[in-house]
């Protein structure tokens, strides 16, 4: 193992139960790492300690070996970061912005940021104030991956970009990834964390309640979620008599759930030959199902 | 020592208040200096009030910038995502807001001389020792308000809360002064304000009586200016 961050017992108590408490977790050299929860979940915080931004109160955050609070500036030679809040400096246009920036982490190079400008379709030459929310953004993204830094942290990522960046940006995370680059986001956007990230753990009131390796929720696709409705009340008791693994009835609709693992789908479309079925349909078993269930789960203990 | 980056970041989004506050003060003094009176006189007349008053817009609204409008803001998530030490990027403020103010004090007090000189072809050396008295002394008064500032701004998180403190405390030294002026019965505010330490009239009647005053003033500059470095470096930022 290749372990490159590491949080240790982290505590950081805000009251009123706001914060984050006692959360243990390693990110290995190369790994794209999620990090997923509802606003006030704590993933901000967790990311500031990574920083070296907050200190902790108890526990511990390090990057390389390197305690984050102590060693904080001395590590942003290999980190790059995008804030969860965008405000920039007081220089005029966005090129202005990444020709300060280059001077503080001492880039020469310019060729990555333009690649990245180019990419991004950034006008650089607009100026800061007058940018789009998506602009701004944007900006922020050509700065933290210009660097071309070991390391990049990104709390919520692709706030306030289109579709189609936002797509650009999970295809960026995939060829850095792909480079060696370790990558650490928040999100709430669970498409983003699905197809980009090899784990992802759920944050709920400060605490981790699950931490998934998606290929296991990838490869749980060999059993299907279907739902069936019928169109007769006498089909749809037919059905429930029949030995499938339901995980769900809604009588009301004459609606049926199952869990079926592929290898027996002939016999149910066997079953089905002869019933008068309105619809069937498959729910793809997805990160934010999962996420949905843990979350519920959570609440209930 | 400090970020050269950082330093023309800072004097580009400073100058221009600066630049208009020197400028005033020195039309003012240039005003008062040509009418002709012995320097001494002219110098009583414009250090009494209006630098402390015009020096303290500009120490107020520069020291919020310095610091906790940047972390209030958030943009100083981007100077220190660079390997910046956070207290280097204190020092630079500090560096910049004492010796911006060591500049306009120089080029106001330019404006007492030069027409001094023009006038009466020569400065005398006690007018001179006058000139450096007067300026020196009113930047050690700008050194003590703009250090309360300074530690203002390395607290708060919050401009307004950084204004309210820090501008506050000074406008309030300001006020006390002027409210001692009116009168015997408020005459006693003066021990509340240290804005009495730096005392136009104790200064031309030459008294010895400056020294520990300009000393105090001095004092409470660095401590202020050293501890909003200190803490600066050591507490939370929600960046």
């Amino acid at each position: 193992m290749n372990e490159i961050i590491r949080i240790s017992n982290l505590t950081k108590d805000y009251g009123e139960g706001r914060g984050i408490f006692d959360i243990n977790l390693t990110v290995n050299k190369g790994e794209v790492f999620g990090l997923v929860g509802i606003n006030g979940s704590g993933k901000t915080t967790l990311i500031r300690h990574l920083m070296g931004f907050l200190k902790p109160q108890k526990g511990y955050t390090s990057i390389m070996d390197k305690d984050s609070w102590r060693y904080a500036s001395e590590l942003k030679k290999h980190v790059g970061y995008i804030p969860g809040e965008i405000a920039f400096p007081e220089v005029k246009r966005g090129i202005d912005f990444f020709k300060l920036q280059a001077e503080y982490l001492g880039i020469r190079d310019f060729s990555r940021a333009n690649e990245l400008i180019q990419r991004f379709n950034l006008d650089a030459d607009a100026k800061l104030k007058r940018m789009s929310k998506g602009m701004k953004q944007k900006s922020a993204i050509v700065n933290a991956f210009m660097a071309n830094s070991d390391i990049i942290l990104l709390d919520e990522g692709s706030t306030g970009l289109d579709p189609l960046m936002q797509s650009e940006l999970t295809n960026l995370v995939k060829e850095e990834k792909q480079k060696g680059k370790t990558i650490f986001m928040s999100s709430h956007i669970f498409n983003e964390l699905e197809s980009s990230c090899d784990r992802v753990a759920f944050l709920k009131n400060g605490r981790i309640i699950d931490i998934v390796d998606m290929n296991t929720i990838r490869g749980n696709e060999s059993v299907k979620e279907i739902k069936i409705e019928f169109i007769g009340e006498s089909d749809f008791s037919n059905f429930l008599s029949r030995p499938f693994n339901i995980i769900r009835e809604q009588t009301e609709f004459n609606q049926a759930t199952i869990l079926i693992p592929d290898k027996d789908i002939n016999e149910l479309f066997n079953v089905l030959q002869n019933m008068n079925v309105r619809f069937i349909t498959q729910k793809p078993r997805t990160l934010e199902a999962y996420f949905k269930d843990k979350y519920n789960d959570a609440e209930a203990v | 020592m400090i970020s050269i980056t950082l330093m023309k970041q800072t004097v580009k989004a400073n100058i221009s208040l600066a630049l208009i506050i020197t400028a005033i003060q020195a039309l003012c003094l240039v005003l008062i200096a040509s009418t002709g009176q012995p320097v001494k006189i002219t110098g009583q007349i414009f250090y009494s009030l209006l630098p402390g008053m015009l020096t303290s817009i500009y120490i107020i609204i520069t020291g919020n910038k310095l610091l906790a409008a940047q972390v209030d803001k958030g943009s100083m998530a981007y100077i220190l995502s660079t390997p910046v030490k956070r207290s280097k990027v204190a020092l630079t403020q500090a560096v910049f807001f004492i010796g911006s103010l060591f500049i306009m004090n120089l080029i106001t007090a330019a404006a007492l001389i030069i027409p001094t000189f023009i006038l009466n072809g020569s400065v005398s050396p006690s007018e001179w020792v006058d000139i450096i008295k007067f300026s020196f002394g009113l930047f050690l008064l700008a050194l003590a308000y703009s250090g309360i500032c300074f530690l203002a701004s390395s607290i708060f998180n919050l401009s307004k809360n950084a204004i309210a403190v820090g501008g506050g405390l000074v406008g309030a030294f300001l006020l006390l002064s002027i409210m001692s002026m009116f009168g015997e019965n408020f005459h006693f505010v003066k021990n509340f304000t240290i804005t009495t330490l730096y005392n136009v009239n104790t200064i031309a009647s030459g008294s010895s009586d400056y020294i520990w005053q300009f000393a105090v003033l001095a004092g409470i500059g660095l401590i202020t200016y050293f501890s909003g470095i200190k803490i600066f470096s050591k507490r939370d930022l929600p960046l």
